[in-house]
């Protein structure tokens, strides 16, 4: 990974260390202040209401205590059911990976086919697409629900897998289709005089120098789709209901009292998926895996 | 000419079959949808969509709407210092990040984080952090900095950039993340070539680097400009739109007049002028962009 | 768990088929869509659930949080032919439009047995009745502008009593003020301002003026110079609020009071539930005030049910059975004890409420101090473009002549 500084095996010069130092201060700064409102909410979440009313928000727990936490997993009141955040769980899985998996194979082709083919009209098609995604959500809502009322799949896991292929297009489009105009035509050219078909050419040469931006697409999609709750609670059914379903029936309310310490840790606790594909995908991140596969 | 068209389309006909999802869905997810709301945008529709027609009653209202007047407004402010410190952050920070660092993961989700978090919670927090009662301000005067004021979600005229330190806060790491991952396909030979000219880092960054992530750079700018346009999450958390209506935005007041407000004829006519917006402001970008050179290959 | 239930349910359905029982007995089904999901509203709403399911229901939860959430979720499965047995709305003009495409079951059938014109009060009747035929059925009223009082706060400030009339109320927040106490609590969101905004035009206004302006729309009244009196007195009260109210949260407001450190609060009985959760008593820490005129209207806000179109019999008669067991005396009371509202009839044992719900049912026993909330007066739409005025009203330097002027243009469209 460290291809840069094997080459430079030498001692650092004077500037070189302030260089180093400077580096490490921006950072530091930064991520101090980027996890400013995460402590926040750590600390709160280990508090007691009666402790929290003191409006102290930066201090920690007089008493450290876990309840919070146990109590949005297993037993926050979502309604009726007092059951925690934990029914939605298997839901949101069930509608994350068909959906993550069709946004961004269908985003890859479609930027595959924009970048390398002469399709009529295509381009058209994709301003047309990237004009869609300015729309709010919410705007099309009531035709997709008469849409898929009248196709019969209203309320299902199709209809929310299909509608989070829908609005995540366009995004997924333009991620890949300027990644792949960024690179070398050649390759392709080389390959369609060798008589690779378009499959073919989009299977073996494409998609491995497609790490990187895959990546960046799971990292998109996975947050998005895992913490959308409005389409779910619209298309998704009653038996799928997202946990995002219950993360909002946790933390939001107009007129009831706020158990602001167990909003906390419902919020952090639903982020950690998306927080472990961040982790996870950070193997990936590595230099050269698209330059790599250009030589190979 | 027609045997010619045949030919094209033979030659790449599995180019065409490909892309008809995508088809599918512009033509009857988007066009379909966005036709549909600038019909409603003439009609009187109030809870459901109505069929009647009422001229451009719904637009003279809107434009009599001091509110909405105050969202474009806000909008445009936001929209400038947004897209710049966000930009700017995400891709000095995918350039620090990229110095080798210790700990780089550990920095990279640090800064990709707040990504994952629903603004839900997230902009009670900030809400919290820069109110004077409870934040920074009341830790700093109980430490003896009677002086030191940061007030700016309460404060009318700056509650603006409250909204954008956090949106900054949620959105800077998505940039970073993406001009990363352009700055890794960066041959590492151009690198070595650099050195050896002795040419300085800062240098090869703006003429060499840069352009090559030109690609990547458009991309989060669209995403940016995406977020700009449909901010409503941090809005609600954070502030509600107020003191006042000094924090509203576009997005905002159509949802609320789609939903809690039941005024579609009003909030699709919003829509509309959004949209037609957009369309002006993208139209020369996409025009340069995406027609002036379709398909690299024939 | 499920699973279990289910197999108890096939057994027994194969049992009673077994012994011979033609039809077994099956529990009417109601999926009900509600946005009842804090820890005190889940307690009420289960009130109705547990009163169904005795009565041989089965209750099917569909909790979904922030009213216009619920109700657009509500009115997408209306939409998409696939509707729930209940849904809840709040006790305004939000499901007239509903009634009108013909998307809502009447229930004037429970409605004429159970002598509605009589047991209602007039306004929540208006609310529920469109064209002859009752089309919601209502659960709870909530008064959503009592005052709220810390008793520490006003006696450490020299307050002896609580205010009766509008110029005590002034003097308690001066000698509030004084005391270095903050006099008036106030969450500076669009919502809460309005609040205290229609709290002024009760109290200093009146139920005449409250009904002219709201209710007729009348251009005299919003020109008069009580309603001018209204905005000023209005404007007068920016002083008395703590520089960090803007965008809090009501509960974080009324944790002030909790704290004794802020005299009054605007807001709906619902706050009784906070007070509660923090362990204080009404009479020893707090307090309650109706209003600041003998004559105060008791405005009558709170929420109903509303049933979705259907033919299929079943549904209809669990629909019947919802209206009937969530209005009978005894569930009603059980129920508005844990919401913190008050019964919707007057003939209930008041024996068992609390001390404010007890005051609030005394007041409401007269005719002439009911009066409908903003919200049943006038359209969603207008009534935000209220809001919206007077949020601005109290946030920028905005004249009385301006703001009459804006309230013209939008009561009058």
């Amino acid at each position: 990974m460290s291809k840069r500084s094997t080459a430079t095996k030498r001692p650092l010069t004077y500037q070189e260390v302030w260089g180093r130092i400077g580096i490490y201060a921006f950072l530091g700064v930064l991520a101090l202040f980027f996890l400013l409102p995460l402590y926040v909410m750590l600390v709160t979440s280990f508090k007691s209401m009666d402790e929290i009313r003191l409006g102290l928000i930066f201090s920690l727990p007089q008493q450290f205590s876990i309840d919070a936490w146990i109590k949005a997993w297993t037993s926050a009141c979502t309604g009726l059911e007092c059951t925690g955040l934990q029914v939605g769980f298997g839901n949101s899985v069930k509608i994350l990976v068909p959906s993550v998996i069709f946004s961004i194979l269908l985003g890859a082709i479609n930027g595959y086919a924009l970048s390398f083919w002469k399709v009529k009209g295509a381009n058209v098609l994709f301003a047309c697409l990237l004009l869609g995604s300015f729309v709010p959500y919410q705007v099309f809502i009531y035709p997709l629900v008469r849409f898929y009322a009248q196709t019969g799949i209203y309320g299902s896991l199709p209809a929310i897998v299909i509608t989070h292929i829908i609005f995540g297009m366009p995004v997924m489009t333009l991620l890949f289709r300027n990644y792949y105009s960024g690179l070398p035509v050649e390759l392709f050219k080389a390959a369609r005089i060798d008589g690779a078909g378009f499959w073919k050419i989009f299977i073996s040469i494409i998609l491995p120098m497609s790490v990187p931006i895959a990546i960046v697409a799971v990292i998109m999609q996975v947050t998005a789709i895992w913490n959308d709750f409005l389409l779910g609670l619209v298309f998704a059914g009653r038996e799928n209901l997202p946990m995002t379903v219950q993360l909002n029936n946790i933390v939001n309310t107009t007129t009831g009292e706020r158990a602001y310490n167990v909003n906390m840790a419902a919020t952090v606790l639903t982020s950690l998926v998306p927080l472990t594909v961040y982790l996870v995908s950070g193997r990936w991140f590595v230099r050269g895996i698209a330059s790599g596969a250009v030589k190979g | 000419m027609g045997a010619e068209l045949t030919r094209h389309v033979k030659r790449n006909l599995v180019a065409y079959i490909a892309l008809l999802p995508m088809a599918v869905v512009v033509i009857f997810a988007y066009l379909g949808t966005m036709a549909w709301s600038v019909r409603l945008s003439f009609s009187s529709s109030k809870l459901l969509p109505k069929n009647d027609f009422v001229g451009l009653t719904q637009y003279f209202t809107l434009f009599d709407t001091p509110r909405w007047l105050t969202s474009l407004g806000n909008l445009v402010i936001i929209a400038f210092f947004f897209l710049l410190i966000c930009f700017a952050l995400g891709c000095l920070l995918a350039i620090f990040i990229d110095q080798n660092v210790r700990g780089e993961s550990l920095f990279r989700t640090v800064f990709l984080y707040p990504y994952a978090m629903s603004f839900v919670v997230a902009g009670l927090v900030w809400q919290w952090v820069l109110n004077p009662d409870l934040g920074i301000q009341h830790t700093m005067h109980g430490l003896g900095f009677t002086g030191f004021v940061l007030d700016w979600v309460v404060n009318p005229k700056m509650v603006l950039y409250a909204v954008i330190v956090a949106t900054v806060w949620h959105g800077s790491g998505l940039v970073m993340a993406l001009i990363l991952a352009g700055l890794r396909g960066v041959d590492t030979e151009i690198w070595r070539a650099t050195r050896i000219d002795g040419i300085p880092t800062w240098r090869v960054y703006l003429s060499i680097v840069l352009p090559m992530l030109r690609p990547m750079i458009i991309t989060s700018l669209v995403l940016l400009s995406i977020s700009i346009v449909k901010m409503y999450d941090v809005v609600v958390a954070m502030t509600n739109g107020g003191p006042g209506t000094a924090s509203e935005v576009p997005a905002k007041f159509i949802m609320d007049n789609l939903f809690e407000r039941a005024n579609i004829g009003l909030a699709t006519a919003a829509s509309t002028v959004m949209l037609v917006t957009v369309l002006l402001v993208m139209a020369p970008v996409i025009y340069s962009q995406y027609f002036r050179k379709s398909g690299r290959a024939s | 768990m499920i699973g279990m239930k289910q197999m108890v349910a096939v057994s027994a359905i194969a049992l009673m088929a077994a012994t011979g029982v033609a039809k077994a007995q099956e529990p009417l089904n109601a999926e009900v869509i509600h946005w009842w999901t804090s820890g005190g509203e889940s307690a009420a709403i289960k009130v109705f659930a547990d009163a169904f399911n005795a009565a041989g229901g089965k209750w099917v939860d569909n909790a979904v949080a922030g009213g216009s959430a619920a109700r657009s979720a509500a009115i997408n499965r209306i939409v998409g032919g696939d509707p729930s047995t209940a849904a809840l709305f709040n006790t305004s003009r939000q499901y007239h439009e509903i009634i009108g495409e013909g998307l809502l079951n009447d229930i004037d059938e429970v409605a004429t047995k159970n002598n509605w014109d009589k047991v209602l009060p007039a306004p929540i009747a208006k609310a529920v009745k469109v064209d002859g035929k009752y089309y919601a059925a209502p659960v709870n009223i909530h008064m959503p502008l009592w005052i709220w009082y810390s008793n520490a706060a006003l006696s450490k400030a020299g307050v002896e009593k609580p205010p009766e009339t509008m110029d005590e109320f002034f003097a308690a927040l001066d000698k509030l003020k004084a005391a270095g106490i903050t006099p008036l609590a106030l969450g500076g969101q669009r919502w809460q301002e309005n609040s205290l905004f229609s709290a002024m035009l009760t109290n200093v206004g009146g139920g005449t003026l409250w009904k002219s302006v709201y209710g007729d729309k009348d251009e005299a009244a919003i020109r008069s110079p009580e309603f001018r009196k209204v905005i000023e007195t209005f404007i007068s009260l920016k002083p008395y609020v703590d520089q960090a109210s803007p965008g809090r949260n009501w509960n974080d407001t009324t944790a002030l009071l909790i704290k004794n450190e802020a005299g009054f609060q605007v807001m709906g009985d619902w706050a009784k539930g906070e007070f509660k959760q923090a362990n204080k008593e009404i009479g020893k820490d707090y307090g309650c005030i109706p209003g600041l005129r003998p004559d105060s209207p008791y405005v009558l806000g709170g929420d109903v049910f509303v049933f979705p179109k259907t033919d299929d019999a079943e549904k209809v008669k669990a629909q019947n059975l919802l209206v009937e067991i969530m209005t009978q005396p005894d569930v009603q009371v059980k129920f508005n004890n844990l919401k913190g509202s008050i019964p919707i009839r007057s003939d209930v044992d008041v024996a068992s409420l609390d001390a404010c719900a007890q005051l609030g049912m005394k007041i409401m026993s007269d005719p002439a101090r009911q009066a409908p909330d903003a919200s049943q007066m006038m359209e969603e739409s207008v009534y935000g473009s209220v809001q919206d005025i007077v949020t601005e009203l109290w946030n920028t330097p905005m004249t009385v002549d301006q703001a009459v002027e804006r309230f013209e243009k939008a009561l009058k469209g």
